[in-house]
């Protein structure tokens, strides 16, 4: 198939009264990484949806090479050269790479078997092609994200299509990952094959694009090219309004010891001990940033800090008392306060109401019970004052906390963590999948909090946030802590510490 | 739909001005998706007793013959057909709800005869509904918690041997007597829950696989005391347990009328229990720590709540209301347990929780469905020109929980107006829960 123009016109897609798309025109040229920037909730994943014939339009028309088309279903987007991978990969984990990719359109032969040799052969040669080195005969669930992210691509180039939607790819890539990604999505474009980019990654966009189509509310505010705009030009476009990108805080000023961390070893759920022998204290009015990339025992020392999760080896104490091995409530109990990394799985009960998810871990308070009996009246109140004070955008507290977007689901979550009493503040990934204004809103609390006396432990693979937050940086690798550092330590360092290299850490001048 | 794509829309909606119109909106949308529950309830019960009349027609010889004239005289096939199908569902609802004439006849006429007519109908329906109100309660209970207890059965037997044993052995005032039986009837559905929710809470073992098996134990162990002391009644081949003696039976509600109204307290308990269950189940923290656990496993355990305690006390809650069924059906009808007590009562009672939708309210009134088509369907048997059997009532019941089940397929049969509202309920994410 030749290079190909794809052009959206007057697109605009209704859920009952509410708007997801309002007149949108975008034309995507041959050979281009086009971005589509916006908060969470402009309307770009349901455009891309509409494009990619998951969701039908009320009005608006798609020409390719100036034809008109029409979408019904993937198959049809498939069929006229559209390829998406989306945010929640679907592959079937027991396959293997080439099994999934050619899952709905098998070779056979003879008929009805399954060419596996010809598969996997067809397989090599596109990932040759386009420099996506992946393994055909590995198994997915073996495969680290990254990966698995790939073969999605690949499933995709098999089936010739000639423009790709990836929806935010990198919002599960490590730095590196990300990294590699984007040689894959340059080697695809130099030969000829374009490719929507949805992101709300600033940096990102700045980096790889050729165009960037901002989109809020579900319009495009603006088109434009890495060239003519700046970050927080894009920023302002994609929020409607100025945005502090960096976050304001006054020097620490840090006071007593609140989480003495020594000697820790923790075991993940394969029985490998995944922390080894990590010590760190926290003190009363400074962040701690643990920096790292994900799966370098950062999941499991919060599961052990937070009582989730049994310590093999070593002592945990918050303000001198003893919490390694005790239960999760003993430890909330200590005046703990606890962000999730994964909120939809571990913060929130999605089928309850926002009332009732902001007492999940408090529900034995004397605010919110007596005698063993709910005061639905004082939940309420609360979870009405929350949603004023924490800026949550919902109908009204009584709605089910499913209905609120990404970003005010950790709101949620923050807000919550947050109104209890608390000595020590442990956020993980605090502010993944957020959009700007959010992750601007969450920061400054977490600094608030700080500055009242909280010792706050951040935990994110997010080098941005860890450097705007952080007053010391820990860097984690394979278990262990690799040192800790200076706020001012350069990405370089910080980036070559991540990769386990002693490098970084002699050039950031600290001992182990 | 993707999940991602909802919560693009979602967050549409959030981030628009007219946050007025949306609470309006959503109220609208909540609204109509309740009024669907209900809406689709009572589609299924049409659809089931559509299902019903071809089942009536199949099965009647003169029914089935007279379609060979459709041609010739379609009047009189629709007639006949239409005749006799009312005719049946006429004697279901006279035999499930109330007969119009023998009520009519009770108010000109006031005497107990008419009066035990009129109230005939109505104090079956009860008295069927009574266990599975609660008996559904129990396993209700469990559902919420995402327990999938089976072991009604097993856990209603345990409860009537813990009351049985009571009824016969201990002698006291009436007052005191029944308040031991249910303590009793408690005790004995909680004792056979505890053992499969031990085994869930420390080693892991599948509640559907224990608590199943629970009923094979149980039905053995009954079937084992009845032949033995101190159950057995002496000289009983078949086996059977004693009495309970008059003073540990529950009183008849309309005792003073006639001694053939079986309604007894037991319906009385069973409604003491549903709100019971309907506060624990919305007020208590207990209750919330149950339904977190149930909704979200890991953000129970995150938010402190340790689901093995939750599993243990789920479990026995469910148990103790089962045993209470159980106490209510010997101590309030059968007096004395033989083998196999109990029938599928521990069975059905799932479906009615499931039909019931897990919730206290529904579980009342899809017992008190039941309760109807088993009381009916028996009327209609003896009282029917077409030699229809009572499995009419159950296959009627059994295509309505189908149909409750697929409510995909409701919308389908019937064309329901919900894409707008479904729309809607989608665009704020809310509908799949």
């Amino acid at each position: 198939m030749p290079p190909m123009k794809l052009e959206l016109r007057g697109i605009t897609k209704r859920f009952g009264s509410l708007v997801a798309n309002r007149d949108v025109n975008l034309t995507i040229e041959p050979g281009e990484i086009h971005c589509l920037l916006g908060e969470n909730g402009a309307g770009k994943s349901t455009l891309m949806n509409v494009l990619f014939g998951m969701v039908s339009m009320n009005e608006g028309e798609v020409l390719v090479n100036d034809k008109l088309v029409v979408i019904k279903d993937p198959k049809d987007a498939v069929a006229n050269g559209i390829g998406m991978v989306h945010q929640h990969f679907m592959l079937v984990p027991v396959f293997t790479v080439a099994e999934n990719v050619v899952l709905g359109a098998e070779p056979v032969r003879p008929w009805p078997f399954l060419d596996r040799v010809g598969a996997a052969r067809e397989i090599q040669e596109v990932s040759r092609r386009y420099g996506l080195d992946v393994d055909p005969h590995a198994v997915v669930e073996n495969l680290p994200i990254g990966m698995q992210q790939r073969v999605e691509i690949l499933k995709a180039l098999d089936r010739d299509v000639e423009v790709l939607i990836l929806d935010e790819p990198t919002a599960v890539l490590t730095p590196q990952e990300a990294e590699a990604l984007f040689e894959i999505m340059r080697s695809l474009t130099a030969q000829g094959k374009s490719i929507v980019f949805i992101t709300h990654k600033l940096k990102e966009v700045l980096a790889i694009a050729d165009r960037i189509t901002v989109m809020r509310l579900g319009e495009v505010v603006a088109t434009t090219t890495p060239q003519e705009t700046t970050e927080s030009a894009l920023a302002a476009l994609m929020v409607g309004r100025a945005v502090n990108l960096l976050v304001d805080k006054a020097p620490a000023t840090p006071h007593d010891v609140v989480l003495a961390v020594d000697d820790v070893y923790v075991d993940d759920d394969r029985g490998l001990t995944s922390v080894k022998g990590l010590s760190l204290s926290v003190r009363a009015g400074e962040i701690l940033a643990i920096a790292g990339v994900q799966g370098n025992g950062q999941t499991e020392l919060v599961e052990a800090l937070t009582g989730l999760r049994s310590v093999t080896r070593g002592s945990i104490s918050i303000r001198g008392r003893d919490v390694a091995n005790r239960s999760v409530r003993s430890v909330l109990d200590a005046g703990v306060g606890h962000v999730p990394e994964d909120r939809q799985r571990n913060g929130l009960v999605l089928s309850m109401s926002v009332d009732d998810n902001l007492v999940l871990d408090l529900q034995h308070d004397s605010r919110f019970s007596r005698f063993g009996m709910r005061n639905l009246r004082a939940i309420h109140e609360n979870g009405s004052r929350r949603l004023e004070e924490f800026d949550i955008r919902a109908a009204a507290s009584s709605v089910l906390v499913s209905t609120l977007s990404g970003g005010n689901q950790q709101k949620v979550v923050v807000a919550r963590e947050l109104s209890r009493d608390l000595h020590l503040l442990i956020c993980s990934q605090p502010t993944r999948g957020l959009d700007v204004g959010s992750i601007e809103y969450v920061h400054r609390e977490i600094v608030r909090n700080r500055d009242a006396g909280v010792a706050v432990l951040v935990i994110s693979s997010e080098l941005d946030e860890v450097t705007a937050l952080a007053d010391r940086i820990a860097v984690m690798f394979g278990g262990r802590l690799m040192g800790i550092v200076p706020p001012t330590t350069s990405r370089e360092q910080l980036g070559l510490m991540m990769a386990g290299s002693d490098h970084g850490l002699a050039a950031a001048g600290v001992a182990g | 739909m993707t999940i991602s794509e909802e919560r693009e829309t979602g967050g549409e909606h959030d981030s628009s001005p007219g946050t007025h119109d949306q609470s309006a909106l959503l109220r609208v949308a909540i609204r109509v998706r309740d009024a669907n529950i209900l809406k689709v309830t009572a589609l299924a019960f049409v659809v089931g007793l559509a299902f019903g009349a071809l089942l009536i027609i199949l099965t009647t010889p003169t029914l089935l013959r007279s379609w060979g004239g459709l041609f010739s005289h379609p009047g009189g096939t629709i007639a006949l057909n239409a005749k006799t199908i009312w005719g049946d569902y006429e004697l279901l609802f006279c035999g499930g709800v109330f007969d119009p004439r023998a009520v009519w006849a009770a108010i000109q006429h006031s005497n107990d005869a008419n009066w035990t007519n009129a109230l005939g109908p109505l104090s079956s329906t009860l008295t069927y509904a009574t266990p599975l109100i609660l008996a559904g309660l129990g396993l209700a209970v469990g559902f919420r918690t995402n327990l999938f207890d089976i072991g009604g059965q097993g856990q209603l037997i345990g409860g009537a041997l813990g009351a049985t044993y009571v009824g016969f052995t201990v002698h006291g005032s009436a007052v005191a007597l029944v308040a031991l039986e249910i303590l009793a009837g408690m005790a004995g559905g909680l004792l056979i829950a505890a053992i499969p929710a031990v085994l869930k809470a420390i080693t892991g073992a599948h509640e559907v696989i224990t608590t199943m098996m629970m009923n094979y134990v149980t039905l053995s162990l009954l079937g084992y005391l009845v032949l033995h002391t101190p159950f057995a009644r002496p000289g009983q081949l078949q086996g059977e347990s004693k009495s309970i003696v008059p003073a540990g039976q529950l009183p008849k509600l309309f005792g003073w009328i006639s001694s053939s109204l079986q309604v007894n307290a037991g319906f009385i308990i069973a409604l003491v229990a549903v709100v019971a269950v309907a506060w624990f189940l919305n007020r208590s923290t207990l209750g919330f720590e149950l339904q977190m656990v149930g909704a979200n496993p890991d953000a129970a355990r995150t938010a402190g709540v340790s689901s093995r305690r939750v599993i243990i006390i789920a479990l026995c809650i469910a148990g103790a209301l089962v045993g209470l069924a159980g106490m209510a059906q010997v101590s309030g009808i059968d007096v004395y347990l033989s083998p196999g007590y109990g029938g599928t009562i521990g069975f059905d009672a799932i479906v009615v929780a499931l039909l019931g939708r897990n919730k206290p309210l529904g579980v009342l009134f899809a017992a008190l469905l039941f309760g109807a088509l088993d009381s009916g369907g028996h009327y209609m048997q003896i009282y029917s020109s077409t030699n229809i059997d009572y499995s009419l009532a159950l296959v009627i019941q059994a295509v309505i929980v189908f149909c409750v089940a697929t409510p995909a397929l409701m919308v389908a049969l019937f064309r329901l107006r919900a894409s707008a509202t479904m729309q809607a309920a989608l665009a704020s994410g809310g509908w799949a829960k």
